[in-house]
């Protein structure tokens, strides 16, 4: 089967070295942790705080902070995060939309819809385990000023 | 461009399709193992975006983040026996063996002790302590204490995921009320790094510190559930048992004769003449008291210029001199068992020797066999 090239790789190399680091869209990424404290009423309160202990099998939360700092609007905004080779993806952050995910880096949807390929050459359903890629797309126009995030939730392998 | 199998979703701004994709499942070697990724490894992510302004594509990286993975202390001590060690009063140099498991994310020392503290309820009768207590890795792997081989004290560069068999050894006094000695391995997880140096025991970071540095967290558990370990303390414990099974008992056997009668006299003040009935009598004691003796063999053999008398062993509790047994039994020649008793005996006639076999002479007591022989 043959697929069109990607076009917006092709323009991007040309045109994101003069623009990536002033462009309109500013994409900020950060990780946290969850940190429990017991409060004086008895229940649990979680916090979002700065990654200081992690361990394996930790739960680890990506956020994506996006902006559009521009005069224009802008369109067609996708958001792709490759997951570091340590990191399990789990979900998305409560919140936050749900991304389509890829095992391949190349296709992505839902994970239902994704299958991997075993050693023996049968092929079984993806799991949060097998992910490598998330992404999200904006559906309508980003505004001039305004801004959003995502976020998903993994565990340190 | 050709993509097996992939029906992609295309530019930005497309209606979703559905798509299956199929990726090839590879056994990554960068999988990290049980353990999880290696401490001090620094996790980086960035994001990509893109958009369109005015129908002309771009794009733009976040920015970069980062975390330091930190160390999760943890590990597991087990028995590497598939039972107590039975030892003997008195044994020199009795093993017992143990297994360390490293499942800290990254290369650890370890500390090893041995403790004799009795365990309420672990080992009931736990009446003595090894002497001499020494704790031995195995250095070869062959899993067997060598002497003047395996001498390493600690565990030296454990990587993760690995795990080393380590030997107590001790000295079992000569104390005959010996019964069992409870012994415990325990292992703290220490620093690795240095080969040949023995690390300095983890502690648990306690501060919040810069991402950029790796902390210490104690995940161990709690190894034995009888509150001597307790979870996140970066210790590991396991336990055995010196059993004593072998001990000396003190046996001593006594032999008597008697002329029961001769061909002239009969019954009555019989004298040693040819023909006449001689009656030996071999008594054996046990004069170590509590202690059983197991299977005592009495062996003697029928003297020269004499025939021994056929169905003549009799085994039983041991009478006043001149009487050898009390209600003796009769035991057969071929060795086979005798009614109403577990004594045996028998008579090889090939060997002339006379046998007589006592499974269980128990502690301070005795038991008397005699045979008769005709002097020829």
């Amino acid at each position: 089967m043959i697929t069109r090239p990607m076009i917006a790789a092709v323009l991007a190399a040309t045109a994101a070295v003069a623009s990536a680091a002033a462009g309109p869209l500013q994409v900020t990424s950060s990780i946290l942790v969850e940190s429990r404290t017991a409060a004086a009423d008895g229940t649990t309160r979680i916090a979002l705080v700065k990654p200081s202990k992690v361990t394996p099998g930790d739960k680890v939360i990506f956020v994506l902070s996006y902006r559009n700092t521009g005069a224009q609007p802008l369109a067609n905004v996708v958001l792709d995060n490759p997951l570091p080779r340590q990191i399990a993806y789990r979900s998305a952050n409560p919140g936050s939309p749900a991304p389509d995910v890829s095992v391949d880096g190349k296709t992505f949807g839902s994970l239902a819809t994704l299958r991997v390929r075993s050693l023996d050459g049968s092929t079984r359903a993806a799991g949060p385990n097998d992910v490598t890629s998330v992404r999200w797309r904006l559906a309508s126009p980003l505004a001039a000023g305004s801004q959003g995030q995502f976020a998903f939730q993994a565990v340190l392998k | 461009m050709h993509v097996k199998g992939v029906i992609r979703t295309l530019m930005a701004g497309t209606a979703a399709v559905v798509s299956i994709g199929i990726a090839a499942e590879t056994a990554s070697a960068q999988a990290p193992g049980p353990a999880g990724t290696a401490a001090g490894t620094t996790v980086t992510n960035t994001a990509q975006a893109s958009y369109s302004v005015n129908g002309v594509q771009q794009s733009v990286a976040s920015n970069a983040v980062s975390f330091v993975v930190d160390r999760k202390v943890n590990l597991t001590v087990t028995t590497n026996q598939p039972a107590n060690t039975e030892v003997a009063i008195g044994q020199a140099a009795a093993v017992t063996t143990f297994r360390v498991t490293n499942n800290t994310n990254g290369t650890q020392d370890f500390v090893l002790t041995a403790s004799q503290l009795p365990i309420q309820n672990l080992f009931a009768g736990d009446n003595f302590d090894v002497a001499n207590v020494r704790v031995f890795v195995d250095s070869n792997t062959n899993g067997i204490y060598d002497p003047g081989v395996d001498t390493g004290t600690y565990i030296d560069e454990l990587a993760a995921d690995q795990s080393a068999v380590v030997f107590i050894v001790g000295d079992v006094p000569n104390v005959q009320s010996a019964s069992l000695a409870g012994i415990t391995l325990i292992a703290q997880v220490a620093a690795g790094g240095s080969a040949t140096v023995q690390g300095t025991p983890l502690a648990p970071s306690v501060a919040l510190n810069d991402d950029a540095v790796v902390d210490v967290v104690f995940a161990d558990n709690d190894s034995d559930g009888l509150g001597l370990d307790i979870a996140n303390n970066g210790q590991g414990r396991a336990s055995l048992a010196y059993e004593i099974t072998t001990r000396d008992v003190a046996l001593t056997v006594a032999k008597t004769q008697i002329v029961i009668s001769d061909p002239v006299s009969g019954l009555v003040a019989p004298k040693a003449i040819p023909g006449a009935v001689v009656q030996y009598c071999l008594t054996v004691s046990n004069g170590t008291l509590l202690t059983p003796a197991n299977n005592v063999n009495l062996t003697d053999i029928v003297p020269a210029n004499t025939t021994y008398q056929p169905g003549s062993i009799v085994i039983g509790v041991p009478g006043v001199q001149p009487i050898c047994t009390v209600a003796g039994f009769i035991a057969n020649d071929d060795g086979t068992p005798i009614a109403g008793t577990t004594f045996t005996g028998g008579y090889d006639s090939t060997a002339r020797r006379v046998t007589a076999t006592i499974p269980t002479l128990l502690g301070g007591t005795a038991v008397a066999a005699s045979f008769r022989v005709t002097i020829n």
